[in-house]
């Protein structure tokens, strides 16, 4: 059918996009740091080692750098070298954290991001968007209050959220724990314990990142929902006597199509922010990760923790992009022309 | 005379500005309708004839408000009505409209078959699914429309295809009145002609029983409506039927309207209207006086002073009828000013 | 102009903003000329001292005594008693002074500390208790004792002669200073940082930098972008796809990341505040690219500049003359925006560790970097990251007000 080959045609060429972008990302992130005056190896080696007094780290370090590097062969084998260890999750040694391979300290921070990001973000979009539409519909006191209270808060970074939280209901009220995603006594098990303190050590970083998050999306559908609201569709409708109930179901739907395409064009954004309110909570994710590797001149780490972080917002935008082909008819017929 | 399906009396509506000024946009509108007549009201933009159109449906939303007047459908006053009374048991059933931007009338996103069967089940909620297809498909294609829009969504459409899929939309519950507000305004000149034909089908077929058909263009009312209506600053100026309206204006501003024009074929602009020197009143405060008087050539100092009457004077061409007009001259002192230009 | 400038003022959203932007540009030129001092020096000698005004203790003994008759004993006690103190006097009472818990409210001192002096014995028998914590009763009840004695504290001054302690004056509890008599006073409104550094004036001239990093990178971002979108919404056809390509491209791979690669890459030494804000606008150019792209297009075609070409003018000028005009507005709101973005920009990255590295200013990101470093948070000191985390929102709050201001008159249909 003509439709289904419209379908394939837009999802084939939107994967395909993401290749190319992920293979350029993939080259800036090798190319950049190497980019820079002087020997990069050297230089990175030897602000690795600094903080090692280990003899056999260093000499380790330096070896596995001369092989992973391929010092004295040409760019693009080098690159081929990188790439290839890369695609394998085969990212070096740790400098800091000796002799934990990047690989593993990855493995063991991306579980808590992601577990914390995508839900904060979905649960914040989705609030955010309901209060947004809410605000244009009712008007009057409830908007007039709601606005400028969004409007504030969304311009409070993450981090600051983060840390505003922190203060109040960590350390005033000390009804969540501060730092951490459980307690420091405990090891990772399946009992009530473990997980009861898992979900105490959640709630902040989770309610940091939605807050945020609502408070940019509901401003964003408010100004959606007022144009809707006004448009031809909605008053012709209650001139052939629809009821408003089903009317505002029109409006929030149309107002919400162009909030997921902003949410795929905002997502790097909002991820970032995400990574540095991890941070005030200790929280041991990517974006700590990132940090301990930026305080311990642990170039494998940070390279890995970029490269993880770029791959999941272009996995998050294809998602997007697909849904939003499956939502929006418009899409459809820009297929069928 | 026939079964009134519409009657309006001394009907007043006013626009709240977003500083908060009234417009006083309809300032006092009577008309009747007959079984099976249509009326056709033409002014310049911004003479107050979309707000009409709007008030004429009996529900009113910010920024347009009722001041006073009766509208009477089929001898049922709905302007005492409670708003939700007049959504659920007129619109769509007793009086239907086509807006005048039908390009946007249509919701993106839906497809033209579930917007159909949200129509149809706020006044008939037991009607199953399967028979409201069959019921547009059925009008579809009395309509001339092919039965795949139904399935399709409102971008999916051409323009001329949209409006007439808004016309056959509005139309699907057989209502008594129909206000159509410049339905064929923003076409091309062959989709004018089908949106023309088509809504004369409605009246032809009896999907309709009356027509309010809106336009900035007196001359496409020829051959299209039986009456005619001209309209300025917020009220009549004339009424009478479209042959005395076209080729025997009375009011110095239909004649204005009119020009020189001879009639084109129906339904097409080809002419374009004269443009009458100087720009309407403000209707946030209304003048006294005649409102066209300081647009008029013939205006006398008294014109301006003055409330001016509506005087109704005998129809020559349809027996038993008045013609109405707003102006101080008589019908012979008109006919001798305009002879001697 | 002069009309579009007064329509702009009229606007309730626009010039609240600017009212709260200029509020905060003043400040940071002003204060500096009034408190001169060096805004990093390092006054405090510890960490986070509180806000409040620090008056010599030397000249306040020294300097004019007056005797108020005020009861000074429950205000010290309040004071010399902390609430752990309390909690743990609650504890004891309850356990082992048969005092019922309904009785004891730790808010009310007095009651407290007479609950205590009748029930408190150090030889009761106290079931369970640890050691150590049964000595810290015993110490917690010497020190309410020393309290409770209103003795005179004496003053004494070692005798450079024999090195014996003289009296010199004593003082009574009911005597008090007037702190204008006091030469030597500093008052610190925003308390001091880890680094013993007046927050209130690092702060504001934190805010001075930040907002410097913030224009540089929205003057770098806004040229770039104006260049690219001007080149490929008006040249169109090969050199509009590579373009579009390469920003479409950029959008997706967040700026954040480059941002973090390239200023790791550049290395600490070289890390300038200038030199930060220009990798942030190199990296945040997309939007403005975007907006200016699909705006020129849509003026390529217009009579205007359609005559202009047939009038044989060159390129420059026809883009001079006939499309910057009719795009300002939009390369004006997506600068202000670019300015708010590259002040959260540096903030994020200095929390990363990857802020300008310098010794000679702070930058609003840096301050946070420093109090999260130095657990300001855990130990209470609000006043070391509260006033930045409000400073930034307040810079952004008032820019993003004015873009929305200028939105809603550049754009009527968005109008509410």
């Amino acid at each position: 059918m003509n439709l289904l080959k419209g379908y394939k045609k837009y999802y084939g060429q939107k994967i395909i996009w993401y290749l190319i972008t992920l293979f350029f990302a993939i080259v800036l992130n090798f190319v950049l740091p190497r980019l820079m005056p002087g020997d990069p190896v050297a230089g990175i080696a030897a602000g690795a080692v600094s903080g090692m007094t280990d003899a056999t780290a260093i000499q380790k370090v330096y070896e596995e750098y001369a092989e992973k590097f391929g010092v004295n062969k040409p760019m693009i084998v080098q690159f081929g070298m990188w790439a290839g260890n890369a695609l394998k999750g085969d990212f070096g040694v740790s400098f800091s954290q000796y002799p934990r391979t990047v690989g593993n300290i990855i493995s063991s921070s991306i579980g808590w991001t992601l577990a914390l990001q995508l839900p904060a973000i979905i649960v914040g979009w989705l609030l955010g968007n309901i209060l947004g539409a809410v605000a244009a519909y009712i008007k009057g006191a409830f908007d007039k209050v709601l606005l400028p209270v969004f409007m504030f808060i969304s311009n409070v970074p993450a981090f600051g959220m983060a840390i505003i939280l922190l203060t109040v209901f960590g350390i005033n009220l000390k009804w969540f724990p501060t730092s951490g995603a459980y307690g420091f006594d405990l090891i990772p098990n399946f009992s009530w314990g473990f997980i009861s303190s898992v979900i105490s050590h959640y709630q902040m970083p989770f309610w940091s990142i939605v807050l945020i998050t609502i408070g940019g999306q509901a401003i964003g559908m408010r100004s959606m929902s007022i144009y809707e609201l006004n448009a031809d569709y909605v008053k012709y409708s209650r001139f052939l006597g629809i009821k408003d109930r089903k009317i505002v179901g029109y409006v929030f739907r149309n107002a919400m199509l162009p909030q997921i395409t902003g949410l795929a064009m905002s997502l790097g954004t909002m991820m970032g922010g995400a990574l540095v309110a991890e941070i005030i909570f200790s929280y041991p994710g990517i974006g700590t990760a990132m940090m301990t590797a930026v305080r311990g001149q642990d170039y494998p780490l940070l390279s890995a923790c970029t490269l993880i972080i770029t791959i999941m917002v272009l996995l998050a935008n294809l998602l997007v992009e697909i849904l939003y082909g499956v939502i929006d008819p418009r899409v459809k017929a820009a297929q069928q022309d | 005379m026939g079964k009134v399906m519409l009657e309006v009396k001394n009907l007043k509506t006013k626009y709240v500005t977003r500083l908060r000024e009234d417009v006083y946009a309809v300032d006092g509108v009577s008309l009747k309708i007959e079984e099976g007549k249509s009326l056709g009201v033409a002014g310049e933009s911004g003479c107050g004839k979309s707000t009409l159109a709007l008030s004429l449906m009996g529900y009113y939303f910010p920024p347009l408000h009722y001041i006073s007047g009766d509208i009477i459908v089929d001898g049922n006053n709905i302007s005492g009505m409670k708003p939700d009374d007049v959504r659920r048991k007129v619109l769509g059933t007793e009086i239907a409209y086509i807006p005048q931007a039908a390009m946007n009338a249509l919701n993106p996103t839906q497809k033209i078959i579930r917007f159909i069967e949200d129509v149809i089940h706020v006044h008939d909620p037991k009607m199953t699914k399967k028979d409201i297809y069959d019921l547009a498909k059925e009008r579809f294609a009395i309509l001339g429309l092919p039965e795949e829009v139904l399935q399709k969504h409102a971008v999916e459409l051409s323009g001329g295809m949209k409006q007439r899929t808004v016309i056959a939309i509005s139309t699907i519950l057989s209502p008594k009145v129909l206000i159509a507000d410049e339905p064929s305004s923003a076409l091309d000149v062959t989709s004018q002609k089908m949106v023309i034909k088509m809504m004369r089908d409605l009246m032809d077929k009896g999907f309709i029983r009356s027509m309010i058909f809106i336009t900035h263009e007196l001359p496409l009312l020829y051959n299209v409506t039986d009456d005619i209506m001209v309209m300025y600053a917020g009220q009549i100026v004339e009424h009478g039927t479209a042959k005395e309206m076209v080729f025997d204006p009375l009011h110095p501003y239909t004649k204005g309207l009119m020009g020189s024009i001879i009639v084109p074929e129906e339904g097409v602009r080809e002419n374009k209207l004269v443009a009458i020197p100087g720009t309407p009143p403000n209707l946030k405060h209304p003048p006294k006086g005649c409102r066209f008087a300081d647009r008029c050539k013939y205006a006398a100092p008294t014109c301006m002073s003055m409330e001016i009457p509506n005087l109704e004077v005998p129809s020559q061409e349809n027996e038993g009828y008045n013609r109405e007009y707003r102006c101080l001259m008589s019908v012979r002192k008109i006919r001798e000013v305009y002879e001697n230009e | 102009m002069k009309n579009t400038l007064r329509q702009v003022f009229h606007s309730p959203k626009f010039v609240i903003g600017f009212s709260i932007f200029a509020l905060i540009l003043l400040t940071v030129i002003i204060y500096p000329l009034v408190v001169i001092a060096d805004p990093l020096e390092m006054v405090g000698n510890g960490n986070f001292f509180k806000p409040g005004t620090y008056v010599s203790v030397k000249d306040a003994v020294e300097g004019t005594h007056y005797t108020l008759n005020i009861d000074v004993q429950s205000g010290s006690l309040d004071n010399k008693i902390s609430a752990d103190d309390k909690n743990d006097m609650k504890d004891w009472l309850v356990k082992y002074g048969g005092v019922a818990e309904a009785d004891v409210d730790v808010n009310d001192v007095e009651s407290l500390i007479s609950l205590w002096e009748t029930h408190y014995s150090p030889d009761a028998e106290q079931k369970g208790i640890l050691a150590s914590k049964k000595k810290y009763y015993v110490r917690l009840n010497n020190n309410l004792k020393g309290i409770l004695e209103d003795n005179d504290l004496i003053i004494a001054r070692e005798n450079s002669e024999t090195g014996e302690l003289e009296q010199a004056s004593t003082i009574a509890s009911k005597e008090f200073v007037n702190t204008k008599d006091v030469a030597n006073r500093r008052t610190f409104i925003l308390g001091t940082d880890n680094f013993g550094r007046d927050v209130l004036t690092e702060l504001l001239d934190a805010t001075k930098t930040s907002l410097r990093v913030g224009l540089i990178a929205g003057v770098v971002a806004t040229l770039i972008g104006l260049f690219l979108g001007l080149l490929s919404g008006y040249l169109g056809g090969l050199v509009d796809n590579i373009i579009t390509f390469v920003t479409n491209l950029f959008t997706v791979i967040p700026s954040f990341i480059l941002l973090i690669l390239i200023s790791y890459s550049v290395g600490q030494a070289a890390r300038g505040v200038n030199l930060v804000a220009t990798i942030i606008g190199l990296t945040s150019w997309t939007w403005t690219t975007r907006s200016v792209r699909s705006q020129v297009i849509s003026l390529r075609n217009r009579d205007h500049v359609n005559l202009s070409k047939l009038s044989g003018h060159s390129m420059m000028r026809i883009v001079l003359t006939d499309i910057l005009p009719y795009i300002a507005s939009y390369v004006v709101m997506a600068f202000i925006l670019q300015i708010s973005s590259g002040i959260l920009a540096e903030a994020q990255l200095s929390m990363l560790g990857l802020g300008p590295s310098t010794s000679t200013t702070a930058t609003l990101g840096l301050m946070m970097n420093w109090a999260n470093l130095y657990a300001a948070p855990l130990n209470g000191s609000w006043w070391a990251y509260f006033p930045v985390v409000i400073m930034i929102a307040l810079i952004s709050f008032s820019l993003n007000l004015m873009n929305t201001g200028l939105d809603q008159i550049f754009n009527p249909q968005l109008r509410d």
